[in-house]
């Protein structure tokens, strides 16, 4: 076999120690790579910017798992930070039973940061599944869905949820979901109801949501680790998501040189060998 | 004599606050004497009525008034207008609205649907209230119908119609074209390949749960491969992630044996339910294509992120593999990694062109003219937009 | 005991056993594989409880409070908190086979509602304001805005064309479903490169993890 095809069947622990120390050299020497906001971005900063203070409180659904905690909790820390740093009265829901723990550890965490009340300045009502009957209830009645917050103090006792009763007092509802909740609550919220919706997404997931930015159907959207970058940006921060981008840049360079390296292999070795493995049926 | 003219002034001012002309209060300047005895204007023209929007719950109230007459108008410039609102005509009831002056709507929400209300508005200047207009009694009314939802109407039962019809044509026996897939193609000369090479085929009919419509479609399909299989005396491997699923593919591999004149052929033993958690799942089929070397691997049904894990290993067997989903997300991951992809709807227009079931043709040739439809509209709103013709998009504008 | 400290390296050392996969299957692997299915399911049974069924089913039929109102036994809202706990509790009845046949009413009322209830809202979003976004003004060539939306009407229209079952893909019926799968090629392409940054993302997430939490070095 020629050299081109024995470094196609190279050992590939050998390629998962280059990624490795592609992800920890950038964290050790950062570079200070750049950061270009985009417009999804720019434009759900500017809806949460334009929410008054101390008034209708900005609702957070953080529907994420532990499994995508790396690209969704820094769009959910910098959002609130956003939020507490202008005033704006905070409401967070979780659709997802795994999000309880994370939405929690979040919106304390912070909350303590910027010395905000818990009932004056913010409010955890907690889990409820369901998923599109909660998302279609709360445009009915939010007291419908959670009669409590979280703690079990009922809604009617809390100061800042007086006069919130559905989507009408809702000024912006932001989503944080690694899932296709993002849809129900595009489909069940603001279709019937008006609601404006952001979204903040996994990567994976952001393909499927574009066609909702670009009809209008999403006010903004976060897209991934980078998308939680910009934001922190925005919001003159220097927290996980922008630490992570210098990695990120340098891991995806390193994946194009490796596809790259590895088609110029495939097509020399094919040259020299024309009988491949796995055949080539028409696609 | 720079200080003369300052001084003299406050000197009469002095004197005018202690000994006034006659006709005004001892202490008040014009338009304070004014505002102690008059009001502001009332405002005019008050009503009240059910507010009729895109979405109306019967929750809301709107008002309508003339603005008072001293609304901008500087000595009883009006500073605010409250509304009130009660249930009885001759109370006050309760504030539910201060107004900036120039505002001559308001919207009432939260008021209950069904229940009789009426309003007070007055003009308030910041030390008195003009006398109260008063309206009602308005009641806010659930409306039936949402006429801007009129297109979603229409779609759908053009949608539905098309369905029953076709359904019902194909339960008659009216013989509904459907074009081949070339992916069976491919899943036929995939079992071919295996045959030739003495090896089994591996058909994994996904990891959804049997009601979900992926699954009911990949187990059509996995009849028809069975067939082959059994006319070719290929052993055929079927690993399952549900236990309901594994029943059904017995079932149906039992039947595409018989069906095959092969009946004794069936091994049961080759119909395994695995484990319902995804991942110990995906090491298990791995170990099997590891172990026993299949030379065609169908994936065909619902996946998710083992999708790649299967698609890797199979690669690396060298075995000719098929795919199929429903599930975009991992469509670039079969894609990148089989020799063939089933991309989405082709995957139900497989199994609808292999069973003939009326459900399945009809629910296909309903969503194809659905997008005929579609795609008249499209080019017609990029015609007449082109023109300058904003209307048509209107019309789609439901919110 | 500094619990946080614990806790987090506790955290990091699963982190680093599901890591050592990489390298070869073992115990430590496994161990971390199957707490975590252990602890997530227990987890889940408390949040499922203490969040949904006590405020909703357990508190309204016994205690006759739903939040902080207090509701009467026998009234609208007792009976719309009963009637609903005990079709949940009919779906059970798939484990006992002579009375299985119950729980198809139970699956029938949800699916049945969830269906009635998704059919317009889904026309609207992923139907109909789809189509109004692609009625796109095509004709302003000179402008960059112009190509980029004639490139997506014909993409659109393309891929529309390649899922068309009913008729042969030949001629310029085929041509057009040629040019649809070159663009839901590209769109795959696409979708790939952003699963690469979102599986890069995660593992950028756990150093971030390591190094700033638990070592604190950067």
């Amino acid at each position: 076999m020629n050299r081109l095809g024995k470094f196609l069947q190279i050992d590939r622990r050998w390629i998962f120690l280059a990624i490795l120390i592609a992800v920890l050299a950038p964290f050790i020497w950062p570079m200070g790579l750049p950061i270009v906001i985009t417009k999804p971005v720019q434009d759900l900063y500017n809806a949460v910017d334009a929410i008054p203070p101390n008034g209708e409180p900005l609702f957070i659904s953080i529907d994420y798992s532990p499994s995508t905690v790396p690209e969704l909790d820094p769009m959910a820390l910098a959002i609130l930070r956003h939020a507490f740093s202008k005033d704006i009265r905070v409401a967070v829901l979780t659709l997802d039973p795994a999000g309880y723990g994370l939405a929690e550890r979040a919106l304390e965490a912070v909350a303590a940061e910027f010395g905000k009340e818990r009932h004056k300045d913010y409010v955890f009502l907690g889990f409820q599944p369901g998923i599109s009957a909660v998302v279609l209830g709360m445009g009915i009645n939010i007291r419908n869905v959670f009669p409590e917050d979280a703690y079990g103090t009922p809604l009617s006792e809390i100061p800042m949820m007086e006069g919130i009763r559905n989507y009408d007092q809702i000024p912006l509802l932001i989503t944080l979901s690694g899932t296709a909740v993002v849809e129900a609550w595009v489909i069940y919220a603001h279709q019937p109801y008006d609601a404006q919706i952001g979204a903040g997404v996994t990567a994976v997931m952001a393909t499927d949501y574009y066609p909702f930015l670009d009809t209008g159907q999403l006010v903004g959207m976060l897209g991934g680790m980078r998308g939680a970058a910009e934001y922190e940006t925005l919001i003159d921060r220097h927290d996980a998501g922008v630490r992570g981008m210098d990695s990120q840049s340098v891991i995806h360079i390193l994946i194009i040189v490796l596809i790259v390296v590895g088609n110029i292999a495939y097509f020399g070795s094919r040259k020299r060998a024309p009988e491949t493995a796995g055949g080539d049926a028409a696609a | 004599m720079r200080a003369l003219l300052p001084a003299l002034s406050l000197s009469v001012s002095v004197l005018l606050a202690l000994f006034p002309p006659a006709g005004r209060a001892a202490d008040a300047p014009l338009s304070e004497v004014v505002r102690e005895t008059a009001a502001p204007a009332a405002v005019t023209g008050l009503q009240a009525r059910d507010y009729l929007d895109n979405n109306d719950r019967g929750d809301k109230i709107e008002l309508s008034w003339c603005l008072s007459a001293d609304d901008g108008a500087g000595a009883l410039s009006v500073l605010e207008y409250r509304v009130w609102r009660s249930q009885a005509p001759d109370e006050q009831g309760e504030l539910v609205a201060t107004l900036e002056p120039g505002t001559a709507a308001h919207v009432d929400t939260g008021v209950t649907p069904g229940v009789a209300y009426y309003y007070r508005v007055e003009a308030f200047d910041g030390a008195l209230s003009s006398p109260a207009a008063t309206a009602g009694p308005a009641v806010g009314r659930i409306n039936l119908f949402q006429t801007s939802r009129l297109p979603v109407l229409v779609l759908s039962l053009a949608f539905f119609a098309m369905v029953i019809w076709f359904t019902r044509l194909a339960a008659r026996g009216t013989n509904l074209f459907v074009r081949r897939i070339p992916g069976l193609n491919a899943v036929e000369e995939a079992v071919g390949r295996a045959t030739e090479m003495g090896r089994p085929v591996l058909y994994v009919p996904g990891i959804g749960e049997i009601d979900d419509i992926q699954t009911i479609a990949s187990l059509t399909i996995l009849s028809h491969v069975a067939k082959i299989a059994a006319e070719y005396e290929t052993p055929l491997i079927v690993p399952t992630a549900r236990s309901v699923v594994m029943s059904a593919a017995e079932e149906v591999v039992k039947e595409a044996y018989a069906e095959a004149g092969h009946p004794d052929n069936y091994n049961p033993d080759n119909i395994r339910y695995l484990s319902d958690a995804q991942f110990a799942f995906a090491g298990a089929v791995s170990g099997i294509m590891m172990r026993e070397r299949p030379a065609a691997n169908l994936y065909l049904g619902a996946f998710w992120a083992e999708s790649l894990l299967f698609a890797e290993t199979g690669f690396e067997t060298k075995a000719i593999q098929v795919a199929g989903t429903a599930n975009v997300s991992q469509l670039p991951f079969f894609v990148t990694a089989c020799d063939y992809t089933l991309l989405g709807e082709e995957l139900y227009a497989a199994s609808a062109y292999l069973s003939r079931e009326p459900k399945l043709l009809g629910g296909l040739k309903g969503s194809d003219w659905m997008k005929v439809i579609t795609i008249c509209i499209i080019v017609a709103g990029v015609v007449l937009t082109a023109l300058g013709v904003p209307q048509f998009g209107r019309w789609f504008f439901t919110q | 005991m500094n619990m946080t400290l614990i806790g987090t390296t506790l955290a990091a050392l699963l982190t680093i056993a599901v890591y050592s996969f990489l390298y070869k299957d073992n115990p430590f692997y496994k161990f971390a594989e199957h707490l975590v299915v252990g602890v997530s399911a227990g987890y889940y049974l408390v949040i499922y409880y203490y969040n949904f069924i006590d405020p909703t089913v357990v508190s309204p039929v016994f205690r006759l409070r739903i939040g902080g109102d207090a509701i009467l036994l026998g009234g609208v809202d007792w009976w719309m908190a009963l009637i609903p706990g005990l079709l949940g509790l009919i779906l059970y009845a798939r484990f006992f086979p002579k009375i299985g046949w119950v729980s198809r009413w139970a699956l029938g009322i949800y699916v049945g509602g969830y269906s009635g209830l998704g059919i317009a809202p889904v026309m609207q979003a992923r139907v109909l304001d789809q189509i109004r976004g692609g009625a796109l003004p095509v004709h302003a060539l000179h402008t960059g805005q112009g190509w980029t939306n004639l490139l997506l009407v014909v993409g659109l229209l393309g891929t529309l064309t390649y899922f068309f079952f009913s008729l042969k893909h030949k001629g310029v019926l085929g041509g057009l479903a040629r040019i649809g799968i070159v663009f839901i090629m590209v769109g795959f392409g696409a979708s790939f490169g952003y699963t690469v940054m979102s599986r890069v993302s995660l593992l950028i997430g756990r150093m971030n993890f390591l190094l700033h939490d638990w070592l604190r070095i950067v």
